[in-house]
Order: C-alpha cells, then structure tokens, then sequence
C-alpha cells in the first residue's frame, strides 16, 4: 500500500519535475497585456492583506482579467500569516503565488521559481536583492517600505509638542506630554495582535545604526549587539523607546486586549497619538476615518552621528510555486509583473514602488532629510547565517520574533526585569549561538 | 502461516468456491476485513509517527531541512533551558485546577445524586459548557475578562470598586488562573456527569441500610459513595495530570498564543515545530510529554493495585452489575 | 412516608443542621447555575447590540431591541458560517458513521475470535492511548503532506477517523455482555459471519452505536487544532470552529459581531443537547470506565 503510494508519488515529482524544467519566458522580457493573452490559468495567490480581501482585490483582479480574461484569481487571505506561512509552504498544496515567509534561503530553490538573475532585476527594481540564493532573484516586492512612526498631528499639537521628536528622549517627553495633556494614549502598541510586535524588528537596521550592513553583516559577528552604546543608538536604544513607554504608562492601559482592526479609528479620531509601524500603515490609518487630514508620518527618533536615517525594505515578497503547471507559471509571472509595475499597488499602499521608474506617495514627505538605506544582504557563504542565529536565540529578528517584544511591555510596564537585564539576556543568547554555531566573533 | 500449508494438499479436491467457503477461511477472511482498515489507521497515525516521532527528536532539523545530527541535545536543552521549563511549570496550574474542577464535580455530583429540586436544570446549565466549541469558548471568556466588562461589572454590582480590581488578563500573577479557571467552568459539568453515573450505580439498599443506621450525608458521602467512586476518581485525577500538560485554546485562544507568560507546555511545542520550523526540538518536548504520561500511567496502575487494593476488589462486581444492567437494556 | 416519620422525630437541633444544609445546597447550587450561566447570557445580550451600542453602552446593559437580529445575519454571511455548518455537519456524519462502522467491525472481531494476533492488536490500541495524540502531530503533518493529505478534506476527514481507541472499547465492553448462542444460532442457520454481524448484531449494538456517535459528533464538532492545520486553505475549506477562529482578524473585538458568531455555533449543540440530554450523560457514564 504505502510502497505504491510513494511509486506514485514519485512518478508524479518526476513528472512534475519534467513540467518545471520545460522553458519559461524570460520576466524581464515579458510585456504585460501584450504576451500571452490568450493564457488559460487558474490562479491561487496566498497573502497577509485581510484588509484588501473584499475591498481592493476585487477590483485589482477585475483589472488584471481584462487584460488576461481566461485567468482566473483567487486571494487566499490568513490574518496570522507571519505564523502560518511556513507551515503553509511546508505542507504542499498552497496555490501558485505566495508572499514568502520567514525561510531559509538556501531552500528558495525547493520551493520557487528564479525570476532572474540577481544583477538584472537590481538594474529595474528596489530591493530585488531581498530572496537571492545562488545569485538568483526569488522573490518580487509587492512594495517596499521605509521605517517610521505613524502619528496623530492633532494629538500632538494639542499636547503641545511643536517640533517631531529626534531622540529617544524627546520621544517620550512627547509621549508624557500627550499623557499629561490630552485624553489620548499616547502610543498604541497593539500588543496582543503579536505580529505588530515583531514590527519593532523592522528598526533594527539603519533606522537605529544609520548603516544597512548592521543586520546581515555586522550584528551576527558582533560580540554583545544589544549592549548599551551611551550614545542613544543601536538596537539597545530602540528598543528602550517601548521599554520606557511601557514603564512610564505611556501605552494602552490593558495591552493584553489590543484590537489590531480597531485602532485604525481610534488614532483616525484621535484616540491615539502614535504607532511604531511601517509607512504600509499610513494610508490604512488614513483612510480608517473621516480625520484622514490629522494622521502624520515621521521619522525613528534616533539620530546617528546628526543625522535621522530609515531603515527601508521590500514588504512580503512574491514567490512563484515552483510545481504548478507552466501555464500557471506563466500567469503567475504576468500577474505578478502587472501588479507590482501596473496595478498602482505600492503607490496606493503608501509603499516606496518597486519600479524604479515608479513614484513615491505624498508619505514619504515626511521623510525630507532623511535617508533610506535597505538592509545590506549578507556576504556570500553567509546567505543564512542571521536565520540560524534567529533560530538558535529564539530571538528572531525580522522573523515572528513577536514573544521577545511583548516581553519588553511585560517586564517594563510591570516592572519584573529592568531594561538592562533583558538586554543581557539577549546577548547571552546570542554569544551562546555565536558559540554554538561556530561564528567568528568580530572585535 | 501453518494453517495455509495444511490447506495445500486439499486443494485438487477444492474448488476456490469451497475452498473460500471453509469455516477456517471464512473465519480468516472476516479477520483481515473487519481489522484491515482499523490496523491501517493505527500504523498511519500512530506508529509511524510515533518512530519518526522519536528519530526526530535526535535532529536538528526543520520540516524539509536536515541540519545536524544532535543526538540528545535536544532533550537536554528542554530541561536545562527556561523556557521550556517555566511552561512545565504553568502545567501545575493546570493540575491545581484540575484538582479544584475535580472537587467541585465530586460535590455537585453528591448533591444532585439525591433528590433535589428542578435538579436536572441544575445538572444540565453545570454540564453544558462542555459540550461548548473550545474556540467558541476563548471568545466568551475575553469577552468576559476584558477590563470593564462582564467581570467587573458583576463585582463592581457586588460593591467592589474598579480601581481596586486586577487586570484578569494582563496581571501575570494571575492571569494563569484566570485561564484555569475557564477550563474548570468547561470541564467540571462533564466530571460531575460521570460521577453522578458512578454513584447511581451504586446499590441503592445501601442507603437505605444507612438511613437505617442514622448516618448523616456527610458519613453516607464518606462511607458509601466515596469508596465506591473512587476508581473513577483516581481515573480522572491521572487523566487531569496529562490533560494539564496539554492545555492549548485557553491561551491561543484569549492571551492570542500564550503571551504574558500564558504559554503552556504544548503551545511551546506548537510554536517550536510551527513558527520556529525546529521540528527536531518540537518532537523531543512530544517524546518528553509522552514520557510524563506513561509515568503516570503506570502510577496509577501500582495506586490501584497496592494503595487501593479493595477498589479492585470492588469494581469486579461493579463490572458484573454494569453486565446486568446492560443485558437488561439490551 | 417513612421519610416524613423521621423528620419529625428529630430534636430542634437537627431540624437546624437539616434547614442548613438545604440552604447551603441550594445556595451553591444556584451559585454554580449562575456562574455556568453568566458568560452565556452576557455573550448572548451583547450580540443584539448595533455597533453603535456596543461602543455606547456599558456591556451588561439590555439591549434596546432584543430581537435585532442584524448581527447574527452579518456573521452569517461576512464570517461564512453557512459554508462552515455544511462543512463541519458533512464530516461530523461521515466520521461518526465511519468510527461506528469500523470500530463495531473490529471489536467483532477481537470479541468473537480467538486467533493469533488477537492479543497484540489489544496491546497495539492500549498502549496507543498512552501516547498523546497530540504530542505526534508534527510528525503526522509530515506523513500528511507527504501523502498530498493536507488541505484537502478527505484528508481531514482520514485523520478524523484515524485511532480511535475510546469507540472501540466501548464497543469491546458492550460484545461481552452479548452471548455468543446468538451467533451460534445463526451460524447454525446457514448465516455467515458478515451475516451475523450485519444482521444480528449490528441492529443489537444501537445503545453502544448512540454512545459512540455522542462522543465522536461532540469531539468532532468542536474540533479545533487539526481543522486549522489541515485545512489550511480557508477560501476553500471552512469548519465552524476555523471559521470562529479567523473573526480575531476582521471583527477585531467587535464582540457584538463575535459574540452572535459565539452563540451561533451554540445552537446546534443545544438543540442536540435539549434532545438527546439522557443519551449523553448515560454516553459519557459509559466512555468513562474505558479503563
């Protein structure tokens, strides 16, 4: 019984295997809505956006059909995608398109299709560099982001702070003051959605360093990251922002029963004075209430050296299933080349656009000044270096690292562990990963 | 095997038709159908994965990425790292809870095991949060905890001023009870439902005997119901020291997967296999628990045989009555 | 009568104790329906509260409209629970009648036959139930995947039926109480053996049968962990508890909306429970002397 089955089953690899290795079309050749238009595809396109699910991708998919009528389009939308897309991606049968999770990048290759080499894509898009192994190009942004804060300007004018926070200390007297003055809470952390936790990771690179090679290249070498630099930078600086704001009251008063849905309208109407989040809030918040005017966008209050940066990236990118049949390749490839150069996606998201050619939304006004620098990707033979460190520390940065964070609020608002403890804590983990792991230990 | 070769010399005589129609190959044939599909099942769902289970356990590995080979670092990190430890730890919770859910069960079952007024609504508002979707019941219960909400309002109503009211979820020196506590409203119906079945089975001439005797209810409760539940009992108590380590929806569900130090033992696993993709370690924490439970197991098997050793005795005429009854029914 | 008689021969004192411990069980028993009732009834309130309400009013306020259905109808179609009921309903039948069947077919066997094997399946199943379901399912969403089992409802439905160790015993249990001169007889008439299952015993195993489709339907129903995991692909596949799961994105704690999605998932459980109250507390009585 079994032995048949797996005879079957291998037939079956074999001749998918034969499928995939047929020739695709180049993606950098393909012209939307002039090649293949006749293409016959069903397409299922595995995503994180429940907010679009029954506003905006319907629209988008009627769009894309009238270029492509004989394709069919289905978003398979998961509210806790950061924690479910790997078992998703692991279990098999997940549809032709997925935003790709939290993986190892030496297994792209076992799930994914290239879309080119990793040269080519960077000459036309941002942040192509994202999911490369082997110097192949995995994954298309579906939008890049920069780093920010998304406030409530009424909140903070009422509570009388003139001129945006730049330093970790201007922060929270800021946040006090809209304690002090206003009805507002001063920073939303929306702690129990788990997710929007892990955010805060999102800072850890040139946001706070003012250099993008920190994630990739300097943290995992480096002896004690999260140590206490006394110049108000790095990740020790960053994350004391939350520390603080939890241990002076300055967030929610029950964070354990958040409402990720709901505090769109509340800082909409001013319930809220700011959220850590990426500038993919903005237009969210925007757009949650009749006060689309008072949401503000500004930059990490770390200044480096004189000078703000944000860190910037790809948002989840695309991947192609690399066992769905060529046709649906194909689709998935025009799709995919449509929605991230056509469909107005990234500039109606608030995201930097992936095209170079693309243009940035009003949001990124407010970062006047200030520079955008992506993560530098590792140095070759190191590709998944930070992912075993993530795995090894439990700590995983940029990778549902969301229990880390929420501890930060526990232990800071009731004040269990004081900020330095949990910051040596950090570095054990990680000088015991270093070790573990045989890493060169750099200084 | 010996049977088929017994059957060879026979054959020129038989025609399958007779043949298949011999007692011992009809008998065979009715084994192997009626057990194929069951035993299938088995090795599928259990025993395979119960080898893997423990091969597993001895890796470094994700689901579809081999890593190293670790041999029992796995199982040594489970008991030397934190973590790992404080979510036993939270089992004892659970355990706590399963004892007061058991006590409260053995009670209510007393009670309603004797004439009572409208006692079959009492009997079915206790047991039907059982019969309550566990998700269903997450919801219900953030709900009711949330700060200002049900909770509060009934204690506020009782006089007590918000202020001086804790945060049943954020506080962590009691929001584990909180939990609990969720799970001590779903279960205890459920408890006391059996043990009414256990004590309705006992002979009612014994009470009659006792009333007789003048016995209090107390000595009743004492003298007949006690010892003639108590194998139940004992079932349940071994049943609440497995179950409580591995308590799953009250965290996922309200603390939104085990935050504010909420997370048990078994959202630990789920979140090692599932978010960590550290299947190695995941399985280790499986082959640990399965282990816990086998001790316990076998516990209880030496608390029956040696510390109740008239319990044995007094179950196998349980046993017959139950035939009887069932025969009866039948 | 007799009763009555001693009650009157009791001293003032007793007459007391007695009056007292009335009172107090009947305190602790209101207490205890109070408490059981109150997340209920709270739940219950709140989801014919509008939106507007909801934010509005204190929770514990009634409602303007008691009959403001709105929610319920919102839920019905926004959280998909049509599909979800169709769903869990199909493989709650097709499990429960497949655990009948299989488990009564087996236990036939174990019960009627003397064969070599006999005892090791016994041991097979017995020490299964040592090993917790739950701990194996990493491993089990391996062979799943492999086996192209995940994200699809055959699937689940497979891994629904998979062990069940407790409908076999209970079926164990009820054979021995069954006399083999039934069997004999039959036998004796010309019947085979898949006669006198199908035909003699079968229809005689029905209070066994009702206990196993109790206890499998209401486990199966409500049924949580495995849904999620494998039935991953909720545009395709909805149970009702998956269903309930994914109103923590949308409805956020809009616990007006999610609370008529709580009570409606209720509702089959009642009816089933207001129908079938004597079969469940006899079911479970039964299923808990598997050891």
């Amino acid at each position: 019984m079994k032995k048949t089955l797996s005879m079957l089953l291998c037939v079956l690899l074999i001749a998918v295997a034969a499928v995939a290795s047929a020739e695709l079309p180049r993606y950098l050749d393909l012209k939307v809505g002039e090649d293949y238009t006749d293409i016959k595809a069903d397409l299922m396109i595995l995503n994180h956006r429940t907010d679009l699910a029954d506003t905006k991708y319907p629209e988008y998919i009627a769009a894309f059909t009238s270029l492509y009528p004989n394709v069919t389009i289905k978003f398979d939308t998961i509210t806790t995608y950061a924690d479910d897309a790997l078992t998703r991606l692991t279990g098999g049968n997940w549809g032709d398109i997925m935003m790709i999770p939290a993986l190892d990048k030496d297994e792209l290759p076992t799930y994914f299709i290239p879309f080119g080499t990793k040269e080519e894509m960077m000459e036309v898009y941002n942040f192509a560099d994202q999911w490369v192994w082997d110097d192949l190009t995995y994954g298309v942004p579906s939008t890049g982001n920069a780093q920010g804060i998304v406030y409530n300007k009424k909140v903070f004018e009422q509570a009388g702070v003139t001129e945006l926070p730049k330093t970790p200390d201007e922060f929270i007297a800021a946040l006090q003051a809209i304690k002090d003055n206003t009805d507002a809470i001063p920073l939303y952390t929306n702690y129990a959605a788990g997710w929007t936790m892990g955010a805060w990771d999102a800072y850890i690179g040139a946001s706070c360093n003012g250099t993008g090679d920190f994630s990739n290249r300097i943290m995992p070498h480096q002896k004690n990251p999260f140590s206490d630099r006394g110049d108000g930078t790095g990740p020790y600086a960053m994350y004391k922002v939350l520390y603080d704001a939890a241990a002076l009251h300055l967030i929610e008063d029950d964070y354990t029963t958040t409402d990720w849905e709901g505090c769109k309208g509340m800082i909409n109407q001013g319930k809220i004075g700011c959220m850590v989040l990426g500038s993919w809030a903005y237009p969210q918040m925007v757009a949650a209430g009749p006060n689309g005017d008072d949401i503000g966008y500004m930059s990490f209050p770390i200044t480096v050296n004189g000078k703000q940066y944000a860190s910037a990236g790809a948002d989840y990118s695309f991947g192609i299933n690399k066992n769905s049949s060529e046709d649906d390749q194909i689709a998935a490839m025009l799709f995919v080349k449509w929605f991230t150069e056509e469909s107005g996606f990234a500039y109606s998201e608030g995201g930097i656009p992936i095209d170079k050619k693309g243009e940035y939304p009003a949001v990124y006004a407010a970062f006047e000044g200030i520079e955008f620098i992506p993560d530098t990707p590792a140095v070759e033979g190191e590709e998944t270096l930070l992912n075993d460190m993530n795995a090894e520390t439990e700590l995983r940065f940029n990778a549902g690292g969301d229990a880390k964070i929420q501890e930060i609020i526990e232990h800071g608002f009731n004040g269990t562990k004081t900020f330095d403890e949990i910051m040596d804590d950090w570095n054990e983990r990680w000088s015991d990963a270093q070790d573990y792991l045989d890493v060169r230990v750099d200084e | 095997m010996a049977q088929s070769m017994a059957a060879k010399p026979n054959r020129p005589k038989l025609s399958f038709k007779d043949w298949f129609a011999l007692p011992r190959v009809q008998k065979w044939f009715v084994i192997v159908t009626f057990a194929i599909v069951p035993l299938l099942l088995l090795l599928v769902f259990t025993y395979i994965p119960f080898g893997k289970m423990i091969e597993y356990s001895l890796y470094d590995r994700s689901y579809t990425k081999v890593r190293a080979f670790v041999g029992l670092k796995n199982y040594l990190r489970i008991f030397t790292k934190k973590d790992y430890f404080d979510a036993m730890f939270l089992s004892l919770y659970y355990m706590a809870g399963a004892l007061v859910q058991l006590a409260l069960a053995l009670y209510f079952a007393t009670l309603l095991s004797f004439k009572t007024r409208a006692g079959n609504f009492f009997k079915g508002t206790i047991f039907f949060p059982y019969l309550i979707n566990g998700i269903a019941i997450g919801f219900i219960f953030k709900f009711f905890y949330t700060r200002g909400f049900v909770l509060d309002t009934v204690l506020q109503a009782l006089g007590i001023p918000l202020e001086s009211l804790p945060y049943w979820l954020r506080d962590q020196s009691i929001n584990n009870i909180s939990l609990v506590a969720t799970s001590v409203w779903r279960y205890t119906g459920q408890n006391m439902v059996m043990f009414i079945g256990a004590i309705m089975s006992v002979d009612p001439t014994l009470y009659e005997a006792a009333q007789i005797d003048g016995a209090n209810r107390w000595k009743q409760f004492l003298y007949i119901i006690l010892p003639s539940i108590k194998t139940i009992v004992m079932l349940n108590v071994i049943l609440s020291i497995t179950g409580s380590l591995s308590a799953f929806e009250p965290p996922y569900v309200i603390m939104g997967g085990g935050a504010s130090g909420t997370a048990t033992y078994f959202i630990k696993m789920h979140q090692a296999a599932h978010i960590d993709q550290k299947v190695g370690m995941a399985c280790a924490m499986a082959v640990v628990l399965m282990i816990i439970i086998i001790i316990a197991t076998i516990l209880q098997k030496l608390f029956f045989r040696y510390v109740l050793k008239e319990g044995v005795d007094d179950s196998a005429p349980a046993k017959k009555k139950k035939k009887a009854a069932a025969a009866a029914r039948a | 009568m007799s009763k009555m008689d001693k009650i009157e021969s009791l001293s003032p004192a007793e007459r007391f104790v007695r009056a007292l411990t009335t009172v107090v069980k009947y305190f602790s028993l209101l207490l205890a329906a109070f408490i059981a009732l109150l997340p209920l009834i709270s739940c219950l309130l709140v989801s014919f509260k509008t939106d507007e309400e909801y934010q509005l009013t204190p929770v514990m306020q009634l409602p303007q409209n008691l009959l403001n259905l709105d929610n319920f109808r919102r839920v019905w179609v926004d959280g998909d629970m049509g599909r979800a009921f169709a769903t869990s309903f199909f493989v709650v039948m097709v499990v429960v009648a497949f655990s009948v069947l299989v488990g009564s077919m087996l236990a036939y066997v174990l019960n009627r036959f003397r064969f070599p094997g006999n005892g090791l399946i016994r041991n097979l199943f017995l020490f299964a139930t040592l090993i917790p379901g739950i701990a194996m399912q990493v491993t089990i969403y391996q062979i799943m995947s492999s086996l192209g089992l995940v994200n699809s409802l055959i699937g689940y439905i497979i891994l629904q039926c998979g062990t069940d160790v407790i409908s076999i015993y209970i079926f164990l249990q009820f054979f021995e109480n069954l006399s083999v001169s039934l069997d004999e007889s039959a036998i004796l008439d010309g019947c085979t053996y898949f006669g006198v299952f199908f035909k003699i015993l079968f229809p005689l195993l029905r209070p066994a049968i009702v206990t196993v489709m109790i206890l499998k339907g209401i486990g199966v129903y409500n049924e949580y962990y495995a849904a999620n995991l494998y039935l991953q692909d909720k545009t395709r596949f909805v149970t009702v508890s998956t269903a309930l799961y994914t109103f923590t994105g949308p409805f956020g704690n809009a616990y007006n909306l999610i609370c008529a999605g709580v009570i409606l998932t209720m509702i089959p459980m009642l009816i089933i429970f207001v129908a079938c109250q004597k079969q469940i507390y006899s079911g479970l009585a039964a299923g808990s002397v598997k050891g």
